[in-house]
């Protein structure tokens, strides 16, 4: 099945890409998606109930704490006490591996790609606390470190991956790649059931102290306030540029993304609810998929309704003409650069690639805008930059790996076939017994030279005494 | 937000020459005319003005359902600052015009002692007070769409804060967002701006958030003496 199990996420653009789904939709989450990184480090640590462990990464260098107003301002705001991720290069494969961070160093995690291996047995004590860690690798402790404090690892979750991307929905693919980017000890949990989630919605983010964020603004000033915070260098000018670049992404290109993913009705169809339908588990996926694309629908007329045009047509085309617009100022802003903001990724670079990868990989049967954001060639470039540094198992062929570690992998799927063949049973069960109850088929101790035959005439006789 | 946006839209469509007796329509400036469509009208006038536009401002009941055309300051820019100019503009139709919005709208205080009664002031009884709770009806759902259903007064100013903060970093020292010329993006920042600064409602939080920033104040002061009162065409009021 599609989206099933853990597998999928690292599949590459062959598999199809899942809708995306803005802030607010269900999530259903029965089955949690192991992703194939995680599998890795699944064995240092124990196996996880549910979802996927996130690997816990050293903490950052930190920055100092600040707070900061809501939503997109409010998330912004931190940007200018943040502090960008070391770049790229000296992480080597593994984003995680900021060689140059002295987290890392303090937890003795090597500096090569099995880093969030070994480092995840670190992890376990950089999860429960990263500023611990650190702490007693430099005998550093910074004002406000709960030094000597075990606090629970933060667990994220979000949908699950496919269309070789880590995950289908826009918020929590801009989540991860934030977390990514800075290297938050997050454990990942994939589901595709939203109901599981501990907000009811998806991204949803549980921070240490027990406390749930479903913003996914919300959630990355959370990060920030963590310390992870990947604007720490952008300059006030940059960090100008990255909020008025969000207001810009948010009006213009997202009510085309949704409209282009739940209400063009060709990609819903064929690709969307496709997608969804056969990740949720039954028997939610019958009503949940059509309740979501309401639920966008609402949303889109909210947001374009002061347009007031005289048809459909005329908003959406000039819906996409904007989008358009939006795309290719986008990829005037990026110009020949690594990425919005010079070589390392800042907040900017996790939602405009949340964006755009969306829009890329998932093979959209009337992708108008799609084919624009091909044409952009600076713009693929820079997706399939960040996609293969950052998420070098979600667009790579299943590794071999995978299938090792069976059991929390393989735990979705007979998880889920068992719940089918148990509602099957009981609906068998509710009809044989309310057939019994009520005298239409009985079971009669009679002659045992009674032919089959004969039973239905038996019924029919106990009828018409009645 | 329709106005302004419409404006700088169509310029690109605007292929007729001006015509003479081009007509800027405008609520009710005393008593119909709210903070958002101020804002938006003014910016719309500042804009003409740096094109050298004449224009002629008429005040109409429902001027909220009318648009004007308008014509391109933009075009020495380079690819990049285009970009960077349209951001800008969303940042402030976002935050700013939002902001002008919910606090009209949303904030009882504001929405019981003024904007009911300016919003409904040239219709008769009843029908100012239906117009009004339908209007105010349709923004709180506005609102709740886009996520600022639950946000309370202090957050939004906080928003407006980091708005202001973001502009103020990005004129620096300069004359005009981009360097020497003037373009849609000054006009448009001047307009809300400006009539944030003089608009009278029930707390001047909203406009003490702005005056923090003393280049955005001088940036204001200098397109006001420079469009309106140079050219002799009236006072800004």
């Amino acid at each position: 099945m599609l989206l099933g199990g853990p597998p999928r996420s690292p599949r590459s653009g062959t598999s199809p890409k899942g809708p995306r789904s803005s802030t607010g939709h269900v999530q259903f989450g029965k089955s949690p998606q192991t992703w194939p990184r995680r599998t890795r480090l699944r064995s240092p640590e124990p196996a996880a109930p549910s979802g996927v462990r996130g690997s816990t990464w050293p903490k950052r260098r930190d920055s100092p704490r600040r707070a900061g107003p809501t939503a997109l301002s409010r998330y912004v705001g931190h940007l200018w006490m943040g502090r960008r991720p070391p770049s790229p290069e000296a992480r080597g494969p593994v984003p995680r591996s900021s060689a140059a961070s002295r987290a890392r160093r303090s937890l003795a995690s090597p500096g090569t790609s099995p880093g969030p291996l070994t480092a995840t047995i670190g992890g376990a004590v950089a999860g429960g606390g990263p500023r611990q860690g650190r702490a007693e690798a430099h005998k550093e402790v910074f004002p406000g470190q709960r030094v000597g404090k075990m606090a629970a690892p933060m667990e994220l979750f979000c949908w699950s991956g496919g269309w070789g991307l880590p995950s289908v929905d826009l918020d929590c693919l801009a989540v991860l790649t934030y977390a990514r980017f800075t290297g938050a000890p997050l454990k990942v949990h994939k589901i595709s059931n939203p109901w599981q989630s501990p907000s009811g919605t998806l991204p949803a983010l549980r921070t240490s102290h027990g406390e749930v964020i479903s913003v996914p603004h919300k959630i990355i000033t959370h990060l920030r306030k963590e310390k992870y915070n990947a604007d720490y260098d952008l300059s006030a000018r940059q960090g100008a540029d990255t909020l008025a670049f969000m207001s810009l992404l948010e009006e213009k290109l997202l009510p085309v993304l949704v409209h282009t993913f739940w209400i063009d009705t060709k990609n819903y169809v064929e690709v969307t609810r496709k997608w969804y339908a056969e990740a949720m588990p039954f028997p939610l996926n019958f009503f949940l998929p059509g309740r979501m694309q309401r639920q966008y629908m609402e949303r889109l007329q909210l947001l374009t309704g002061e347009h007031r045009p005289e048809d459909e047509e005329e908003l959406e085309k000039e819906l996409y003409r904007e989008a358009r617009e939006c795309l290719t100022l986008l990829s005037q802003r990026l110009g020949s650069q690594k990425f919005f903001f010079g070589d390392a990724p800042a907040s900017l670079d996790a939602f405009v690639f949340s964006y755009l990868a969306l829009l890329l990989q998932a093979k959209l049967p009337s992708g108008k805008l799609q084919v624009h954001l091909r044409g952009l060639h600076n713009l693929c470039a820079y997706c399939t930059h960040i996609l293969s540094l950052y998420f070098p198992w979600d667009g790579a062929e299943v590794p071999p790996q995978r299938h090792t570690p069976a059991g929390p992998e393989t735990e979705g799927e007979p998880y889920r076939r068992r719940n089918q063949i148990l509602s099957v049973l009981a609906g068998l069960a509710a009809m044989v017994g309310y057939a019994l109850l009520s005298g239409i088929v009985s079971i009669q101790r009679a002659t045992p030279a009674r032919a089959p035959g004969t039973r239905t005439l038996g019924m029919a006789e106990e009828d018409e005494e009645e | 937000m329709s106005l302004v946006a419409e404006a700088f839209v169509s310029q690109i469509a605007a292929a007729e020459p001006w015509p003479e007796n081009a007509t800027l329509y405008q609520q009710l400036k005393g008593e119909q005319i709210l903070l958002s469509d101020n804002a938006a009208s003014l910016a719309v006038q500042a804009f003409l003005q740096m094109c050298n536009l004449p224009i002629k401002v008429v005040c109409r009941a429902n001027a909220e359902y009318m648009s004007p055309s308008g014509h391109s300051l933009s075009d020495g820019l380079e690819e990049v600052q285009k970009a960077e100019m349209k951001a800008y503009m969303e940042l402030v139709n976002n935050m700013l015009l939002t902001a002008e919005l919910y606090l009209q709208w949303c904030d009882e205080a504001t929405v019981g002692e003024i904007t009911h009664a300016r919003y409904g002031s040239p219709y008769p009884w009843p029908l100012n007070h239906i117009l009004a709770y339908q209007k105010q009806w349709e923004v709180k759902r506005k609102m709740k769409a886009i996520g600022w259903g639950k946000k309370t007064l202090d957050q939004v100013l906080e928003d407006v804060d980091q708005c202001c903060q973001a502009l103020s970093q990005r004129l620096g020292t300069q004359p005009y967002f981009f360097n020497k010329q003037p373009t849609e993006l000054d006009a448009l920042v001047f307009g809300h701006l400006y009539t944030i600064l003089t608009t009278q409602l029930t707390n001047d939080e909203l406009s003490e958030k702005v005056k923090n920033y003393s280049n955005l104040l001088a940036f204001c002061r200098r397109i006001e003496q420079h469009y309106f009162e140079d050219r002799g065409k009236g006072r800004l009021s």
